[in-house]
């Protein structure tokens, strides 16, 4: 038994070690020719700009301006809010935006993910979390119809920063994917999934992952004001 | 393709509350991975496929890298061999411009299950230790043409030894990934007992796999990871 349970960590260390080799072995010279110019301005807006005076230049981002190379908007997927209206990942464009997925039957961990979000709001400077946006998307396709999430609005006391978002599997699918979001329906009828909240810049491009359950929000936090347009710095 | 009967998939590894068992409905799976000749044809259509057009957030930047071009296959791709160094985004894109989609997890295994001769490979003498020696050799410098391993039972072929394969739902292998990892669980408490509810702990290229594709996210583009398609 424990030679079997040795050589099972020697395949996952193994594999593992394999596919970050294979991530990083690609010519870097090829990397940078992907990042579009505009990428680039927008992240010395969002990171680095000292002065207020900088700022605008992400708010004034027209909808048609193209997205970046790394903008998760540009993922051609459909979503219902809690209303049944239409949402599309990009009309969150402008905004810093909290994204978490859930489920909303779990019994665990989605209203901790949920307070979780709540208490990273909290630690917002008032300027940004008027700015900042909450999207869930869930990952019940069967079950999660719009009245279905109005009633965990109702339950879980959210306000109108907060988006709830269904959608077919393969819209959930692939936003899943584009997060790193891991998640597998049990026999129950239950999710297991990972447990994460991204941060989005104005772009649309993850600047800041929290993984696991309760405990310090502040890096979060500080990520979301450093994306907000004229956030605090 | 391949006509794989309804039957059922035993996965390596499961939870408490899961089937030993898990049914899978019969399905068209492609008797051999695609290669570079058909994945090229595909970005040839498809411009947002081609290497230096994608999307970081959809291919990394290995992708497709033993071409030498975006158009331009090489003496490292050979035209009959299988696409390696593809997203899940790019395989699952060009499923669909075929009117096709990737297997599941347990249609891929259902399907690999087979042995040669019989629809469980696991009974079928030296079928094992044949699959098992793949895992023990590097994979050569050039690979040889998809479709020219040995037809399994179900006249499948090298679903075992020439690539790895993309799955459609590769993201379920371990949910939790590591016990200290992105989990609810208090991470200074942890143990490795991992395999401990392992369904055969013969079975090693299934915890190869298992292993191998939770380490995987959508955007890797791997050496050796290929794909082929269903309906």
């Amino acid at each position: 038994m424990k030679t079997k349970l040795t050589i099972f960590l020697v395949a996952l260390t193994f594999t593992t070690g394999r596919s970050l080799l294979a991530g990083d072995s690609p010519e870097k010279s090829r990397a940078s020719t992907l990042l579009p110019a505009g990428e680039e301005k927008c992240a010395c807006c969002a990171v680095e700009a000292p002065k207020p005076a900088a700022a605008p230049c992400c708010t004034e981002l027209t909808p048609a301006a193209p997205l970046s190379a790394r903008s998760i908007y540009q993922l051609d997927a459909r979503f219902t809010d809690d209303d049944g209206r239409p949402v599309a990942l990009a009309s969150l464009r402008g905004r810093p935006v909290i994204v978490a997925m859930f489920f909303a039957s779990c019994e665990y961990a989605c209203p901790v993910i949920v307070d979780d979000i709540r208490r990273l709001r909290a630690e917002l400077p008032a300027a940004v979390r008027a700015q900042a946006r909450v999207m869930l998307v869930s990952f019940d396709v069967a079950r999660d119809t719009p009245p279905a999430l109005k009633a965990f609005r109702a339950r879980m006391n959210l306000d109108d920063a907060w988006t709830l978002a269904r959608g077919e599997a393969p819209a959930v699918q692939e936003l899943a994917m584009l997060l790193g979001v891991k998640f597998k329906q049990d026999a129950r009828g239950q999710f297991s999934h990972s447990n994460l909240i991204t941060v989005l810049n104005p772009e649309g491009e993850i600047v800041h992952q929290r993984a696991g359950l309760m405990g310090d929000v502040s890096e979060a936090a500080k990520a979301v004001a450093l994306a907000a347009p004229g956030g605090a710095r | 393709m391949v006509r794989i009967p309804a039957g059922t998939y035993a996965p390596i590894l499961r939870g408490a509350d899961e089937p030993e068992r898990v049914p899978v409905a019969a399905f068209l799976l492609d008797a051999r991975p695609v290669t570079n000749a058909e994945f090229l044809a595909f970005v040839r259509a498809h411009p947002k496929w081609q290497r230096s057009r994608v999307s970081p957030l959809f291919a990394d930047t290995g992708y497709l890298g033993d071409w030498t071009g975006d158009l331009e296959l090489g003496p490292r791709a050979p035209a009959d061999a299988p696409v390696v160094r593809v997203s899940w985004f790019a395989a699952r894109a060009f499923a669909a411009a075929q009117g096709k989609r990737l297997p599941t997890t347990a249609e891929w295994e259902r399907a690999a299950a087979a042995g040669f001769t019989s629809a469980d490979g696991a009974t079928e003498s030296g079928f094992s230790a044949t699959v098992l020696a793949w895992y023990t050799k590097p994979s050569p410098e050039t690979l040889p043409a998809a479709g020219s391993g040995r037809a399994n039972f179900f006249g499948a072929h090298d679903l075992h030894g020439l690539v790895w394969e993309w799955v459609d739902d590769f993201n379920t292998a371990m949910v939790t990934g590591e016990s200290r990892g992105d989990t609810g669980l208090d991470r200074t408490l942890f143990c490795g007992a991992g395999a401990a509810n392992a369904r055969d702990l013969t079975n090693y290229p299934a915890f190869m796999r298992v292993g191998f594709r939770s380490s995987l996210r959508a955007n890797y583009a791997v050496p050796n990871l290929g794909f082929r398609c269903a309906k």
